[in-house]
């Protein structure tokens, strides 16, 4: 005969050799590889604080026929720790979806049962394919008042654990972040860039539940963001870049309304659009393409100090670039 | 979207104005419908912020476990007379303006009188001062809601003219814990109304201004 036998890390596990008498003279073996007979207690095999490794079959053999008499599988596992829940509608109004996880691993195989109530009715949260450990129901019924509590079990051979959530349905509206994110240089605008993006295509119907946007833009050289929100249309135009600098950026969407912002969709990089470098000869065209270039932030500073010992070249230009912006960083940050 | 909508419904409105066959359409009036479908909208939402101030403190009021944030009690029968926001969704797609408008109305206008009751009721000063600004700003909504449907021709739901006290036949709370229990629910209602109405007046926004020509046109005989 032959079974399956899970353990808590950490037991003391005794294993008998089927209906063998205790004193039979048997042989055990570990996944082929015999048993020292210091483990045994006459005929019955003793392990004692059992660890993960020790997991696999385990057989017993009569001594002088070398018949196998009993034969298990070991697993060693932990019984679940708490299960960690998320529920979100990120397409409102149709209904939402709940996934989980286990923070720490068993080590041997969970059920995990999903239990729905609206009030007082049952609902049935349907289990995705794709990906496992989640599920989503179809709302019925709009503008509740009443909350929906979902409770997840999660049980296995050594144990059960169990969470609940319990939430109204517009707290958990967060949407998907904004998709193909697009942001490119205006020609002859050296201080501006296009972002243009699409709503989520999870969002079922921005015509009825419209959604609303944050732009945040900096230039890769700075840590701090700059914030723009938008009540509708899903395009931009910034006007404040610092001509030359590349930007990162990033758009999150939320409903006009209700719930929480979504995450911030994936970065895109652009740079202003830049006039082509001429090749400078003379002090007094630095100057000029210096300060035609230059904005509020950076005007009379910039100018000055590329002014005194100006040095011909484009070398120069980068150095005054460079100090422009530390300049317009510094009175950024004191704004 | 939103421009291209209202430069076809002023070119409309003003080639309307100049045929000569027709009395002058009262131009303004027809803006005025969307424009007040957006301060109604508007004003929904600075409800919305002003009842979570005065929930906040008036479930406080009522003390636990009303103020608890997991409180989570089951409907009973009594709470139903509250007018309810929640429907079928796809009965709420369906919704033609003017049910639209008027399921707001109504909703409201009840809303409104039972609040009024509770302001009768309460004990301390700071909460009576604030459902009193809270009841004044409903009744405006209330009536922006009734401009706006009148402004598009539709018809005011028959008044709500229960007496302060509630609906007749509506038993009085037996018990103190049970009267806490339905201004609750009153609670609940009136802010899930408020996000429903923001729905509400979303699809109206985009809906309405072409409409109202279409509508004007039709009681002329086009």
């Amino acid at each position: 005969e032959s079974h399956t036998q899970y353990e808590r890390v950490g037991a003391d596990v005794t294993m008998k050799c089927g209906s063998m008498d205790w004193d039979a003279a048997v042989t055990w073996t570990a996944n082929g590889t015999d048993i020292d007979e210091s483990h045994l207690n006459g005929s019955y095999l003793i392990l004692k604080n059992v660890d993960l490794s020790q997991s696999g079959q385990y057989s017993c053999y009569e001594g002088s026929s070398w018949h196998l008499k009993y034969q298990t599988y070991l697993r060693v596992g932990t019984p679940p720790k708490e299960p960690v829940l998320m529920c979100r509608s990120n397409n409102y109004p149709k209904g939402f979806y709940c996934s989980w996880h286990l923070p720490t691993p068993t080590y041997i195989p969970n059920t995990f049962n999903i239990s729905v109530i609206h009030g007082t009715k049952d609902m049935v949260c349907e289990k995705d394919a794709v990906p496992k450990n989640r599920c989503h129901i179809r709302y019925l019924q709009l503008f509740s008042t009443v909350k929906y509590k979902v409770t997840l079990t999660v049980t296995n051979a050594l144990g059960k654990n169990f969470t609940t959530l319990t939430f109204d349905e517009f707290a958990i509206v967060k949407p998907d972040p904004p998709e193909s994110v697009v942001a490119k240089p205006v020609p002859n605008n050296p201080r501006r860039l296009e972002v243009s993006w699409q709503n989520p295509s999870s969002w079922p119907d921005p015509e009825s539940f419209p959604l609303k946007f944050f732009l945040r833009y900096r230039p890769l050289i700075l840590d701090q963001w700059q914030h723009v929100e938008l009540s509708d249309g899903t395009s931009h135009t910034i006007t404040d870049a610092y001509a030359g600098k590349e930007y990162i950026i990033q758009v999150a969407a939320k409903d006009n309304d209700i719930g929480t912002w979504s995450d911030w969709s994936v970065a895109v990089h652009a740079t202003p659009w830049t006039e082509e470098p001429k090749h400078l000869t003379t002090e007094a065209q630095i100057t000029e393409t210096t300060s035609a270039s230059t904005s509020s932030f950076m005007a009379p500073p910039t100018t000055k100090i590329c002014d005194k010992g100006a040095v011909v070249g484009s070398g120069a230009m980068a150095v005054c670039w460079t100090a422009g912006l530390v300049v317009a960083a510094y009175s950024v940050l004191f704004i | 979207p939103t421009g291209d909508s209202w430069g076809i419904f002023t070119f409309l409105c003003a080639a309307l104005c100049n045929l000569p066959a027709l009395p002058a359409l009262n131009c303004s009036e027809e803006l005025g419908a969307g424009q007040s479908i957006q301060q109604t909208y508007d004003l929904t939402r600075y409800l919305e912020h002003q009842l979570r101030t005065l929930a906040g403190t008036y479930l406080n009021y009522l003390g636990p476990p009303f103020n608890e944030p997991d409180f989570n009690p089951p409907r009973l029968a009594r709470a139903e007379r509250v007018p309810s926001a929640t429907v079928d969704l796809d009965l709420w797609r369906g919704l033609t303006d003017n049910a639209r408008l008027a399921a707001n109305y109504r909703a409201y206008s009840r809303l409104l009188c039972y609040l009024r009751v509770l302001d009768g009721q309460v004990g301390t000063a700071e909460l009576r001062h604030r459902l009193a600004h809270f009841c004044a700003s409903l009744q405006g909504l209330v009536l922006s809601i009734g401009g706006v449907m009148s402004s598009l021709g539709y018809p005011l739901p028959a008044g709500p003219a229960g007496p302060p006290a509630g609906p007749p036949g509506a038993p009085a709370a037996p018990n103190d814990f049970l009267k806490k229990m339905d201004d609750f629910w009153l609670l609940k209602e009136l802010q899930t109304w408020l996000w429903r109405s923001a729905k509400d007046f979303n699809r109206l926004k985009k809906k309405v201004p072409p409409a109202v020509v279409t509508l004007r046109l039709e009681a002329r005989g086009f």
